[in-house]
């Protein structure tokens, strides 16, 4: 009976599909932001970064597809910004700079943007 | 001296062995999303593990029988099926995280995807449930897994946890909505430190290592102290965690990250030593795992069985090991993330601990395997309690993530 009971009131222990979605992937472009940092500061090898990666991107791949049908996510201007930020941030995502001659700090940049982006969007 | 000998590596095995994939993921993400507000689901899981491993070593060393072979004798085939199936089904999902664990621990090391490393990652484990003696599987990736201690050098290396973490330990920061994060955590978190197959392992292990009423006091020693001391691995995570990824607003959604704490306190070095902790203590476990489902089929049907013997004369319960490690291989093919894998197990290993764990307190309330080893009252009562809640929460949360679509 207490399940049941628990079960029932259940919608309010849970956050919407979208919120969750939202949250996971801010998280996750925190955590491909701080990667590439560490790997440019000499905190982490480059293997540990390529590795890193490969796992966001199984995490992120697909997101552009599967948001706007979320239940919950917002509509119009909102959305397609979320979805902005996003292109440019997989693209750091999916070819990671982890050598000096490349822009970095650009794709921490994007990445931050993105991530501050999504968990806003998680939250309101 | 050989005795306490014996003592010393049981506790050094016990502390190295404590973690494995379930509880690396659990004690990361619990750390990164609600500080230190999941330390009382470890502590509480620790008392449950320390109190099941006093009891299952005793219940081999007094009655010369495994836990298996027991529910078998004492309530028939048809129950015994039961709890072996809910066995199969939880650690079939869970042996697959830990090999899964160890492929991205080589994968942090080398860079190659842990997609292609997890068929290297079952060899291992196969060469090794195949060939190795008993005392090397229990010995050997745990006292690997002493590198685990690290965490709290890196804790130290770090200044020590900021002081608006204490808060909250007492005071959770669940989000709004985040309620069913956080029951979903305490489930994998009691599921990931009191899996049932650990009782199997460690009361066939009992067996093959000969064990009588002599070696009562091995058993408690490691028991209380060696288990008491392994979870804090668990604690030492939740910590690195809670003060290296939470205030980036990392989550701890892949193994990786977790990591990066270490790497945080001790560069390149630091991100090495969780890789080889991680790897070691997945290892350990997916050896166990294989092990435990393998000994419960064998001793529940009667065949013969014993790490020490050759396959060929043991040959069911060597066959046991390789279907095993197959239906891993298959629920590898789904893709999904070990560290997410992990916790789904664990949180299922909870729902399933009163089929597995209830008809172990009757067996240790029987005075025809026991005498006047019995449990007494209060294990009892506290046993069924931590059983009940892990219980209720996983089958509350379950439902919840699986409706909400997290993990």
């Amino acid at each position: 009976m207490l399940v049941v009971a628990l079960l029932c009131t259940g919608c309010q222990f849970v956050q919407s599909a979208f919120a969750n979605t939202a949250g996971n992937a801010g998280a996750a472009l925190a955590a491909a932001s701080t990667t590439l940092t560490y790997a440019h500061s000499g905190k982490i090898t480059d293997a540990y970064a390529a590795s890193s990666f490969i796992n966001f991107q199984s995490e992120l791949d697909g997101l552009d597809q599967k948001l706007p049908s979320t239940q919950g996510a917002p509509s119009g201007h909102a959305i397609q910004r979320l979805l902005d930020l996003y292109k440019t941030a997989i693209r750091a995502v999916d070819a990671p700079c982890l050598t000096a001659s490349c822009d970095w700090r650009g794709q921490v940049a994007a990445l931050d943007r993105a991530s501050k982006a999504f968990l806003e969007a998680s939250n309101s | 001296m050989k005795t306490l000998l014996s003592i010393a590596l049981g506790v050094v095995t016990a502390i190295g062995g404590f973690l494995d994939a379930g509880t690396v993921a659990t004690a990361g993400e619990a750390g990164a999303k609600f500080g230190l507000g999941l330390v009382w689901a470890i502590l509480l899981s620790t008392v449950a593990i320390v109190l099941l491993v006093e009891m299952t070593g005793r219940f081999a060393a007094v009655s010369k029988k495994t836990y298996a072979s027991a529910i078998r004798e004492n309530f028939g085939i048809k129950f015994y099926l039961l709890p072996l199936a809910s066995e199969v089904i939880a650690e079939s999902i869970l042996l697959t995280a830990e090999i899964g664990g160890m492929a991205i621990a080589i994968s942090l090391i080398t860079g190659i995807s842990w997609h292609v490393l997890f068929p290297v990652a079952v060899l291992l484990v196969f060469a090794s449930a195949w060939r190795a003696p008993f005392s090397w599987i229990e010995n050997g990736p745990a006292l690997l897994g002493l590198v685990t201690l690290s965490f709290i050098a890196g804790i130290v290396a770090l200044g020590g946890p900021q002081r608006d973490l204490l808060p909250t330990l007492w005071q959770p920061p669940i989000q709004q909505g985040g309620m069913a994060d956080y029951l979903y955590l305490i489930a994998a978190t009691l599921g990931a430190t009191i899996s049932p197959y650990m009782l199997y392992f460690y009361s066939s292990g009992a067996r093959e290592e000969g064990w009588s009423t002599r070696s009562l006091l091995l058993n408690r020693v490691t028991a209380i102290v060696g288990m008491g001391f392994g979870c804090i691995g668990s604690l030492a995570i939740v910590l690195l965690s809670a003060m290296v990824l939470r205030p980036l607003n990392m989550t701890a959604n892949t193994l990786g990250e977790i990591g990066l704490a270490m790497a945080k306190a001790f560069g390149p070095v630091g991100a090495m030593l969780f890789a080889i902790a991680l790897f070691a203590t997945c290892f350990g476990a997916a050896l166990e795992v294989v092990l435990a489902v393998s000994y419960n089929i064998a001793q529940g049907f009667g065949w013969e069985w014993s790490e020490d013997k050759k396959p060929v004369e043991a040959a069911r319960f060597n066959l046991v090991i390789i279907l095993f490690l197959l239906v891993a291989v298959l629920i590898s093919l789904l893709g999904i993330d070990p560290l997410q894998l992990a916790l789904f197990a664990s949180t299922v290993i909870a729902l399933f601990l009163p089929i597995s764990l209830f008809p172990f307190l009757v067996l240790m309330n029987d005075r025809q395997y026991l005498g006047d080893k019995i449990n007494g009252r209060l294990i009892n009562i506290a046993m069924l309690c931590i059983l009940f809640i892990a219980f209720v929460v996983a089958i509350v949360s379950l439902p919840l993530e699986i409706v909400s679509g997290g993990g």
